[in-house]
């Protein structure tokens, strides 16, 4: 270990929030650079570790251990692995088009930035630490800036929205702390750290009720059905970077926390219950769907879209426990490659469907579908953005989160083939309520209120952009993703 | 004299502020009823200490504690009571009622 | 050259026409256009090139690894990759130069091109794919291709309608062979085709039966969806709404072809269930009548064009699943030849009349049009089987393939679509060329369409003229012997077309002609026919209202259910707190009363213990 790059990423956030709140009132334009310049640096230290990260030694990698507070065994341990690395850049990824999608924002600038960047902090923290304490204090950490995040700059009921998504994931919260006291005190061995847990197994019994708190709690975030609810009312309220680190990051932190804690920890609590979150997953994926036709905000058909798409993830987590468990080794791996494939895909989608709502909102003053027809005469280039992303949610290969959805679909249909030919079927659910959009929307005569509105253009153009520019890539080169993670997902074979 | 006397005296003592305590509806009074129950308390303690334990003195050391306390509570009450006047020239207990849940 | 840097060459050249003009040329139409052409030439050369290089080895790359499951994608080079890649090369070069003149005056050429160069790029990946997987991706994008081309004119409901109506029906088809492509990947752990196609290790050794059955009904389903075979076949007549030559490309080469070169592909594990044979000619052949009923009564140009197309599908599926590569591939080509100059000259004619409907196209003059009419002429003839015209050699193909199989009653009912095939195109032949009365002033309006559309729409009637030559080149492609029928064979054949064409001049063609179909005497047939069976009807009636009314449904559960019991539970613990609030009176007193009251019970309750 020569340079602590982990320390050095988590760093970049935390250094732009001090540099921030050190800027003097009123210079908004500096408060921008410096977020712009760090979360910038965090990119090129992303693509360093995905590059420097060597997936076939596999395990954790870069790993910085210092003792934090030795007499309850709580560390500063930051290593990763294969997943780690791969959301990581997708935290990256998203923070830095985020910022340079708020560019535009006029009112408490400072404020708002800073708390931005504490919520990223919180986000990296929770992909590279090895301690279980930490990361439920990084994950808290992520949380919380969220709630004056949309109460200040948020819209449509962001009250509600705000205090709604707040008990939510306190409430998820609040079942996973006792579950991670209870992980603590059942091993015994007065660590925290989740390489020595994961070295010890725990009683069946044990595992078999602690699990669902650690799946429930993380999987409120994660936006599991039933407990979705927060989620689309949400990222409805939420500023649209927020939005999109919250779609895009966040709620991954959800499904990693269940994979981190729960499958690693507890793999026998976690099969005993796979069926029945599967289920819990496919409806959800079907639920979404259904729920997302008939909305007719922009952003709460991405909301149920996302319900709909973690539900994909999800659901490979489950299978992959049952193949893993079941000594189908090739199930279990198609389905975590799967699980975290998705997991990178929908983040970049739905970060580049906030980021081209939030456009359109900016200009138009309305995500309202109806409002809106034919908008693809008017602003051509956002409109294509966002079909890219709408194709992208629909599935459609050479985008990236086709690989995603074929490699859990292939391992749901050998698991449960009727489960698997049901959520397979949605895929025409998510082309309808795509379609639905883009045809009352984009499509059809255009609206004459909307006549001059200015088209993404120069720097605004440059964020979405890239995001396309990632989705295409993992669309077409799928191996640039599995060759990091496949070596990892055969690890976690080890564990059951 | 014996440890009954005291006692006696120390429930006296306590049952007068008590009774001032919830009786009385002007803060001053209410403040006075207070001491009394404090010095009740002192008075138990100093019994209890001088007739069952007299070897270590731990009673005498919370004596001074509450004495000590006490003067502390009387300060801040009354700096209370000084604002709550000047605000509101009244120090009645039963209409001063804004912490009301 | 290597067939590797060819077929990269041919399939690659329309994409990256497609991005540099989707990226940098949105405003330079005319530069667009250069790119598109260019690219259209480099694919059509490579794949003449390839063609004329023969049959080679396959090559593949790893493209895809998640454990042992692996991907390894790359190019077939079989005859039947090789001629249909030529054929789709060509034809798509053809429509891209006629499109030229076509579309010459609306102001998103540069979108249009590049979507063309979208489509070309995702069929010949198809066609050419080594693996199912690989196939089944540029078979999604082909389909998302037409979505947009279908829906080119997106400012007009109804082309974005049928757009959406393309890519929801076609997906509902994908939905099986994509679980069908999954469960062979599950159950052998092999996508390869060539691999799959081994009748020692692939598919016929893994499973059997049931099992291979389902899994060749849910491949079926795909290409139903693809190829519009009933019950998924309402989404092609709509896809008129696009550009004319949009359709001649969707209606040839690609798109529907796609299903067809589908099962062409994947042929001996088709053959291998019989369930699955029987089933597919009676769904294709029961789409060949169901369409050409419907294209009887049908007056818009295009959407008798497109009927015939169903039916010709059917006729395509109907041969191959009765046994016969050959035939099927050789009607696939040939069909794809002349219904592209079929719908050239009917975009000839709308874009010289700007209307669809064929009694009003005659009355205008298109007589008159004498390039664009011999083109009519000479692709009706080839669609109804006129010897010695290409699709008289197809169809005979197809019909004896049908015959020699034993499939008696299939074989009558085909004869019967072949009939009917020839009533209505040679109707619309009549309709069009010899119509009751012209508008005044009509005679003078002479001149054809402009050259550029000439020239491919010249080529593609040489090829419909000319198309019966290459059955013996095709043959020897495919590694098949040619089959040769004696005049007898034929004999029912010609008939059927005889008395089609016979009955079609009897109603529409001669001097004091009624014309009025006989169909129209029929009754409720009629109606039935002109109500298109009723399928779309039943459709919106069945699954459009359930589609609509479980998301309601849904909607509800989540507005009044979860979300609003979530709301609930947390407005009544508010609700707790406030009551709870109460005991707060704010009187110190009473507070210090109930501590009291406490410690005094605790007290109690310690001393009696």
């Amino acid at each position: 270990m020569d340079f602590p790059i982990l320390s050095a990423i988590l760093l970049c956030p935390l250094a732009a929030v001090l540099v921030i709140m050190l800027i003097p009132a009123g210079r908004d334009e500096w408060v921008r650079w410096v977020s712009a310049v760090f979360s910038a640096i965090a990119l090129a230290l992303s693509t360093v570790l995905w590059f420097a990260y060597d997936p076939g030694a596999a395990g954790l990698q870069f790993t910085e251990h210092i003792p934090w507070v030795p007499a309850v065994g709580i560390d500063y341990h930051m290593a990763v692995d294969g997943y780690g690395v791969a959301l990581i850049m997708l935290n990256s990824l998203v923070l830095f088009t985020g910022v340079l999608t708020m560019w535009t924002l006029k009112v408490r600038v400072k404020e708002y930035f800073a708390f931005m960047m504490l919520l990223v902090v919180g986000v990296y923290g929770v992909f590279m630490t090895q301690d279980l304490f930490l990361l439920f204090f990084f994950y808290e950490i992520a949380v919380v800036p969220m709630y004056p995040l949309i109460l200040i700059w948020g819209s449509t009921r962001k009250e509600y929205g705000a205090m709604k998504l707040m008990l939510f994931l306190l409430v998820g919260s609040a079942l996973l702390f006792p579950a991670l006291l209870a992980i603590y005190h059942q091993a015994g061995l007065g660590t925290f750290s989740l390489v020595e847990l994961g070295a010890h197994t725990f009683e069946r019994d044990f595992q078999v009720f602690v699990y669902p708190f650690v799946y429930l709690g993380f999987g409120v975030l994660a936006g599991m059905f039933p407990f979705h609810g927060w989620s689309p009312t949400g990222h409805v309220a939420a500023p649209t970077a927020v939005s999109m680190l919250h779609a895009g990051v966040l709620m991954k932190l959800g499904a990693f926390g269940v994979l981190v804690v729960g499958i690693r920890l507890l793999p026998e609590g976690a099969l005993y219950w796979a069926p029945l979150f599967a289920v819990l997953a496919a409806v959800g994926i079907i639920y979404g769907g259904f729920v997302a036709l008939r909305q007719n905000d922009f952003k709460f058909v991405i909301g149920f879209s996302s319900v709909s798409h973690m539900g994909i993830v999800l659901l490979g987590l489950n299978i992959g426990v049952i193949g893993f468990a079941g000594g189908d080794a090739s199930t279990g791996q198609s389905a975590f490659d799967g699980a975290v494939f998705q997991m990178f895909a929908h983040g970049v989608m739905t970060a580049l469907f906030f980021s081209t709502v939030g456009y359109i909102y900016e200009t138009s003053h309305s995500k309202m579908i109806g409002d809106f027809g034919g908008l693809g005469s008017q602003m051509p280039k956002a409109v294509s953005i966002f079909i890219v992303a709408g194709l992208c949610g629909a599935g459609l290969p050479g985008l990236a989160s086709f690989w995603g959805e074929l490699l859990v679909f292939l391992a749901a249909l050998a698991t449960f083939p009727l489960l698997g030919a049901v959520v397979v079927a949605g895929l025409v659910l998510t082309a309808l309520y795509v379609l639905r959009v883009f045809n009352q929307a984009f499509f059809g005569p255009p609206n004459p209120k909307w006549e001059g509105l200015p088209d993404l253009r120069g720097w605004a153009l440059l964020p979405r952009a890239l995001l396309v520019a990632v989705l295409v890539l993992f669309g077409f080169f799928p191996r640039a993703m599995l060759d990091l993670i496949g070596s990892t997902t055969s690890l976690l074979a080890e564990v059951f | 004299m014996n440890l009954t006397f005291f006692l006696l005296l120390s429930l006296l003592l306590f049952s007068a502020g008590l009774i001032a305590v919830m009786s009385r509806r002007n803060l001053v009074t209410v403040l006075v009823g207070i001491e009394l129950m404090l010095n009740a308390a002192s008075v138990n303690f100093m019994a209890f200490n001088f007739f069952v334990a007299p070897d270590p003195v731990v009673g005498q050391i919370i004596v001074l504690l509450i004495i000590g306390l006490a003067a502390a509570e009387v300060a801040v009450f009354l700096a209370i009571l000084m604002v709550l006047y000047r605000a509101r020239h009244e120090v009645d207990a039963e209409d001063i009622r804004e912490l009301r849940g | 050259m290597s067939p590797t840097l060819l077929v990269l060459l041919t399939i690659f050249a329309p994409f990256v026409a497609f991005g540099i003009s989707l990226v940098f040329l949105m405003r330079r139409p005319v530069l667009a256009q250069g790119v598109a052409l260019a690219g259209g030439a480099v694919s059509v050369l490579a794949a003449l090139l390839l063609l004329a290089g023969g049959p080679a080895e396959p090559v593949r790359h790893l493209w895809f690894a998640s454990g042992n499951f692996q991907l390894q994608f790359g190019f077939v080079f079989d005859g039947l990759s090789l001629a249909f890649g030529a054929v789709v090369a060509v034809i798509a070069f053809c429509i891209q130069v006629y499109s030229i003149g076509y579309m010459h005056h609306d102001p998103g050429r540069t979108r249009y091109f590049a979507m063309l160069g979208l489509f070309g790029w995702s069929m010949l990946g198809f066609v050419y794919s080594v693996d199912l997987l690989q196939a089944f991706i540029f078979w999604e994008l082909v389909g998302l291709a037409s979505f947009f081309l279908i829906g080119f004119w997106y400012e007009k409901p109804e082309a974005i309608a049928a757009a959406k109506k393309a890519f929801i029906m076609t997906r509902v088809g994908d939905v099986g062979l994509f679980i069908g492509v999954l469960m062979i990947l599950n159950l052998t752990g092999i996508s390869d085709i060539p691999a799959l196609l081994d009748a020692e290790t692939g598919l016929l050794a893994h499973v059997s039966g049931g099992t291979l059955a389902l899994i060749m009904m849910l491949l079926f389903m795909g290409i139903a969806g693809k190829s519009a075979q009933f019950p998924l076949h309402t989404w092609l007549p709509d896809a008129m709404e696009g550009p004319t030559p949009v359709s001649a490309l969707l209606h040839s080469a690609t798109m529907v072809a796609a299903g067809v070169f589908l099962f062409a592909r994947l042929h001996p594990l088709f053959l291998a269930s019989e369930v699955v044979v029987v089933t597919v000619l009676a769904v294709a052949l029961f789409t060949a009548i169901l369409s050409s009923t419907i294209a009887l009564v049908e007056r818009d140009i295009k959407r008798v064009l497109a009927y015939s197309s169903i039916g010709q599908l059917g006729f395509m599926l109907a041969a191959l699943a009765a046994g016969s590569l050959f035939a099927g591939v050789l009607h696939l080509i040939l069909h794809a030849v002349f219904k592209a100059l079929l719908f050239l000259c009917a975009g000839s004619y709308i874009h010289r009349f700007e209307t669809n409907d064929m009694e009003e196209i005659g009355r205008l003059g298109a007589r008159r049009m004498r390039w664009t009419t011999a083109g009519l002429l000479a692709g009706g003839g080839a669609l109804a089987g006129i010897p010695p015209l290409a699709g008289f050699f197809s169809k005979e193909e197809v019909l004896a393939a049908i015959s020699y199989a034993g499939y008696t009653a299939f074989w009558l009912v085909a004869l019967l679509a072949a009939f009917l095939t020839a009533y209505y195109t040679f109707r619309m032949i009549f309709l069009v060329t010899l119509p009751a009365r012209m508008e005044q002033g009509a005679k003078d309006a002479a001149g054809d369409s402009p050259w550029v559309m000439l020239v491919p729409m010249a080529v593609l009637t040489a090829g419909a003229v000319l198309g019966g030559l290459m059955m013996g080149p095709l043959g020897g492609l495919l590694g098949l012997e040619v089959p040769s029928h004696s005049l007898i064979s034929m004999l029912p054949a010609l008939g059927a077309v005889a008395v089609g064409v016979g009955l079609a001049w009897w109603d529409f063609g001669r001097a004091r002609a009624p014309r009025r179909g006989f169909v129209e005497a029929l009754g409720p047939l009629h109606t039935l026919f002109v109500n298109k069976w009723y399928v779309d009807d039943f459709y919106r009636a069945t699954f459009g209202r359930a589609v609509h009314a479980v998301s309601r449904l849904l909607q509800k559960t989540e507005e009044k259910g979860l979300d609003g019991g979530f709301d609930n539970a947390a407005i009544s613990t508010s609700r707790l707190g406030g009551l709870i609030a109460r005991l707060q009176n704010g009187w110190v007193q009473s507070y210090i009363a109930s501590v009291i009251l406490i410690v005094a019970l605790a007290g109690f309750y310690l001393g009696i213990r």
